[in-house]
């Protein structure tokens, strides 16, 4: 087992360094750097901006350096713990994503506390109520759920809670309560304001998670084992919850690998077209601009979040399910 | 130029700024009668102590504003709430603040601001004469120190100046002769008229030529201990001091909240933030007629949001006043919102010259193309081919003014004949001057270039705006009729903006002349090929620019005189600084311009929506919303705007 891991852990590094390269590499592709669009963006402003102060901005942030340079002077950072300087905000990146961390993390876990809270019920009713009419009606809201573009959804929500509740539109909270200290009222200002996308996101994610549940019960459900404790007299409750579904958790625990970064990105086109005070639309503004230090960064953190989910999940999947064996003998 | 007299009998070297202050305000500073009038969102500050009184605040001779408030004094204040798409959006603030060493007013005439006094003498020496007493918004005196550190340690300074001092303080080359005759005098000296020089001045992105010092000193070099200065390098993860130096300074982009600043709001949230907070300057040098000072409103606050939620958030009453991120088309939308969230949409009148116009390549790579683009007749049968009146009334509601790209009526160069030179709608005509330069329809009714390729104008957009995309869709339409087919290609703004420099677009879109408006001591720049930027003739512009050195020279052709003439122009207007003579060259600038259709205009006269707070008073029911001159709304003082006194008390309360 240890050996297993300490294998699992240098392979995770290769993989870093190499996701690493493509990410610089694929910020960069686009023509032009976080200039140009700076500086085209000026432009539309009506300012004119000279040649001269082109090439001394270009120098002053080091984008006069070859490419390879770049990377370097990025990726050592990244070793001593600097994700390095964002040109937008003139500020640490570190500094700017650590602000709306918080409020990403509470939006994401409300939403996938959401999805399991929906989800686990119905999938669990309709795979023991195989075919009735509710299984149908529920599956049917699930992929309606799915089936409906998100942000058309987030639209219509925003504009009845407006209407209904007076909710102010777009943002986590109403602006007033920004730069407050914590109260009982920005909380409910919080609140007021996170249902609509905790819906939103939630019901794409529903639908998926319903089936899979369902399916997974249902392999269980007719298997031997199961029959033998029904006839043994186990409860039916009991019995269900005990073993079928323990053994149909597994593709939820091999969903762990992308449930980390999914905390700290899902939802970026949501939160872009509420305009959510997430690192979401942070990451598409930092890509559009080219603000590459912040945008890679970005994606380097995300990178590092699946790789250790996926490292996880497949610690907890050799926990929950000896089956599942480790090591070079059997090919995964 | 002067305004006043007191900056003269002021000029007191010795004497110390506060006893100045103290001695010549009472005298002074309020016309009305009555001392200057303590703010009363400033008075539990000054009460403490922790803030002088404003008689100290103020400098000894403050701008008098012709600008009333019917509020009494202790009910002034307030925050204004305003929506912006980005936490860059902290560079609209000192533009809507628009306190300028010299600025525009409502006429666009330069009068002095921050500077007590301008002395201009043949068009090449400024004597600048600032507001004895007057301070930064920290508490710290502004003088010609100020003006002093910008030039001999920002500007002349190789390290923080790589490329020499700012251009548009030179003359032909020449670097001007500055001293700083006593604290609050500044002179700036050319052998020859530098005749953009105050207009770079009171521009709505201006030429810096002061820089706060006090504050300043402690990232330059030659003011701070190595070590202490290596350290604070360090701590902000700077390559060198001068990045350093760099970063603390950008006055403009006003993401500094400790950066001094003699606006009339300063910034108080470090960005990024969603919401960003202006407090008000204590030390603004502009008072009412009553002696009261300005700003009125205490606090301005800018939430950052998704751009396309701004109308709606507006709609639902979320900003007091509010222009930026709201088009045209959005009109109708926030109309419906008046009565539920209190507001008036007003229509303010874009500043320029065309809303949407088509810029034909002069410099586009492909020789067949290129020698039609260069045609004046060929352009002049594209826009004499466009239906403006269709256009107007399916796009834009019939509000606006179908015309040619040229300046605004409001200008005293406007000549309403260029207007419509070219620009009616006479397919035939149009027909006939295809015909006349050869051009023969192919099977398919199309026409066929001179190499037998038919004739297809691929027109490319920064694919910012759906309004353009309808406009060209019906310009299609109508160019379909004369044979010529029409294709739209969207870009990403910088990709866009490169396609067109190497020449690789037939024809590009974007809006007109930007300053509609000008006078004749505006330079003719957008009249005549200046830039790389400029979409009609980027290689030509970036051959002017670079002085021969880059870009393309006109060529000695005949279809080329025109383009010629008016570099010629240009350089005749800049030499000289008689108002006729200058008048006469705009005129013809702008009848060559009109006559050989280097750009079609479209539709002018599209209204920028502006909405405003039914408590917000002071904003003019109908203004100009153009970026320079005029800084947007600086141009009508923001400073001077106040809330309804009853609902002060609640202004700044959740609602």
């Amino acid at each position: 087992m240890i050996r297993y891991l300490g294998g699992r852990l240098v392979t995770m590094a290769w993989t870093l360094v190499a996701i690493s390269i493509i990410v610089f590499v694929i910020i960069q592709l686009p023509p032009g750097d976080y200039l140009t669009s700076y500086i085209a963006e000026l432009q539309a402003q009506g300012e004119t901006v000279s040649s001269d102060k082109i090439a001394f901005l270009r120098e002053e942030y080091g984008l006069d350096r070859p490419l390879w340079a770049q990377y370097l002077v990025w990726a050592g950072g990244l070793l001593q713990g600097d994700l390095g300087y964002s040109f937008e905000y003139n500020q640490p990146v570190a500094d700017i994503v650590g602000e709306r961390m918080p409020m990403t993390i509470l939006l994401n876990a409300a939403t996938i506390v959401f999805v399991y809270l929906v989800s686990f019920p119905i999938g669990i009713y309709s795979a023991t109520h195989q075919y009735s009419w509710a299984d149908h009606g529920l599956s049917f809201l699930g992929f309606l759920g799915l089936a409906t573009p998100n942000f058309l959804l987030a639209l219509i929500l925003l504009y009845l809670a407006n209407v209904w509740f007076g909710t102010s539109i777009g943002g986590l909270m109403a602006p007033e309560f920004i730069d407050e200290p914590w109260s009982l009222a920005k909380i409910g200002s919080v609140l007021s304001h996170l249902w609509v996308p905790v819906l939103v996101i939630g019901t794409a994610g529903t639908a998926g998670m319903i089936r899979r549940l369902r399916a997974n019960l249902l392999d269980e459900l007719n298997r031997q084992y199961v029959v033998t404790a029904r006839a043994k007299g186990v409860p039916e409750r009991r019995l269900l919850l005990k073993y079928p579904l323990r053994m149909a958790l597994n593709p939820f625990v091999a969903d762990l690998g992308t449930l980390l970064p999914q905390i700290v990105s899902g939802s970026v086109i949501i939160s872009a077209v509420m305009s959510l005070p997430t690192t979401g639309p942070m990451l598409l503004a930092s890509l559009r601009s080219q603000d590459m230090y912040l945008a890679g960064s970005f994606l380097m953190f995300l990178a590092v979040l699946t790789v250790v989910g996926m490292f996880v999940s497949d610690v907890l999947l050799a926990l929950l399910d000896p089956r599942i064996r480790l090591g070079k003998s059997t090919p995964r | 130029m002067r305004e006043g007299t007191g900056a003269r009998s002021s000029r007191r070297p010795g004497s110390r700024p506060v006893a100045v202050a103290l001695s010549l305000c009472l005298a002074l500073a309020a016309p009305a009668g009555a001392g200057p009038v303590e703010t009363s969102g400033l008075a539990a500050a000054v009460a403490a102590g922790s803030l002088p009184p404003v008689a100290e605040r103020l400098p000894s001779l403050p701008r008098v504003m012709p600008i009333q408030s019917a509020c009494p004094a202790d009910q002034l204040g307030g925050t204004l709430r305003m929506l912006g798409g980005s936490a860059k959006d902290t560079r609209t603030l000192p533009v809507f603040g628009y306190a300028r060493l010299v600025g525009y007013d409502t006429d666009y005439n330069i009068v002095p601001d921050i500077a007590a006094a301008v002395d201009v003498t043949e068009g090449r020496v400024f004597e600048f004469h600032l507001r004895p007493g007057m301070r930064w918004s920290d508490g710290a005196p502004f003088t010609s120190e100020d003006f002093r550190y910008f030039w001999e340690d920002m500007a002349k300074n190789p390290a923080i100046a790589k490329f020499g001092v700012p251009v548009e303080l030179l003359v032909d080359g020449e670097e001007p002769q500055v001293s700083f005759p006593g604290p609050y005098e500044v002179r700036y000296e050319w052998s020859r008229p530098n005749p953009n020089f105050l207009a770079s001045l009171a521009a709505a992105t201006p030429l810096e030529i002061f820089r706060p010092a006090h504050y300043l000193k402690q990232f330059h070099e030659r003011y701070q201990d190595p070590e202490t200065l290596e350290e604070t390098v360090e701590k902000e993860g700077q390559r060198n001091w001068v990045a350093l130096h760099f970063n603390k300074d950008r006055g403009q982009r006003n993401d500094n909240p400790d950066l001094p600043t003699v606006q009339p709001w300063k910034l108080a949230t470090e960005p990024p933030a969603e919401r960003l907070i202006f407090e008000r300057n204590p030390y603004f040098h502009r008072v009412d007629q009553e002696g009261r000072q300005l700003p009125y409103i205490d606090q301005v606050s800018l939430t950052i949001a998704n751009p396309d939620l701004i109308p709606a958030k507006v709609a639902n009453g979320e900003a007091d006043l509010q222009a930026a991120y709201l088009a045209f088309p959005n009109y109708p939308f926030l109309k419906r919102g008046e009565a539920r969230s209190d507001y008036t949409v007003r229509r303010w009148r874009s500043g320029r010259g065309s809303h949407i116009a088509l810029f034909p390549n002069l410099n586009a790579t492909d020789p067949v193309w290129r020698g039609l683009l260069q045609t004046a007749d060929f352009r002049r049968a594209l826009s004499l081919a466009i239906n403006r009146d269709d256009i107007d009334k399916a796009i834009f509601y019939g509000l606006a003014e179908p015309a040619a790209n040229t300046i605004l009526p409001g200008s005293r160069l406007f000549d309403p004949a260029l207007r419509t030179r070219w620009a009616d709608y006479k397919p035939d005509a149009a027909n006939a001057l295809l015909d006349g330069l050869g051009l023969e329809r192919g099977a398919n009714g199309l026409r066929r270039l001179p190499d037998g390729r038919e004739m297809r104008i691929v027109v490319e957009t920064a694919g910012e705006s759906s309004e353009q995309s309808d406009v060209l869709e019906l310009v299609r339409e109508d160019w379909r009729k004369i044979g010529i087919d029409l294709l739209t290609r969207e870009a990403q703004r910088e990709i866009f903006r490169n396609r067109v420099k190497a020449g690789s677009t037939l024809m590009s879109v974007w809006s007109g002349l930007d300053n509609g408006l000008p006078t004749p001591a505006t330079d003719p720049r957008e009249l005549a090929p200046a830039t790389a930027e400029q979409l009609q003739w980027p290689g030509y512009g970036m051959w002017v620019e670079t002085g021969g050195t880059g870009g393309e020279a006109p060529g000695d052709i005949a279809a080329l005189a025109g383009v010629r003439e008016l570099i010629a122009l240009r350089q005749a207007w800049e030499e000289t600084l008689d108002e006729a003579e200058r008048t006469a060259i705009w005129k013809k600038m702008l009848a060559i311009n009109a006559d050989e259709v280097f750009t079609i205009g479209v539709v002018t006269e599209v209204d920028q929506v502006v909405v405003v707070s039914n408590r917000l008073n002071n904003v003019p029911a109908r203004g100009v919303y153009n970026y320079d001159p005029g800084a947007y709304f600086g141009i009508y003082n923001p400073d001077g705007f106040y809330f309804d006194c009853a609902a002060v008390a609640v202004a700044g309360n959740p609602s």
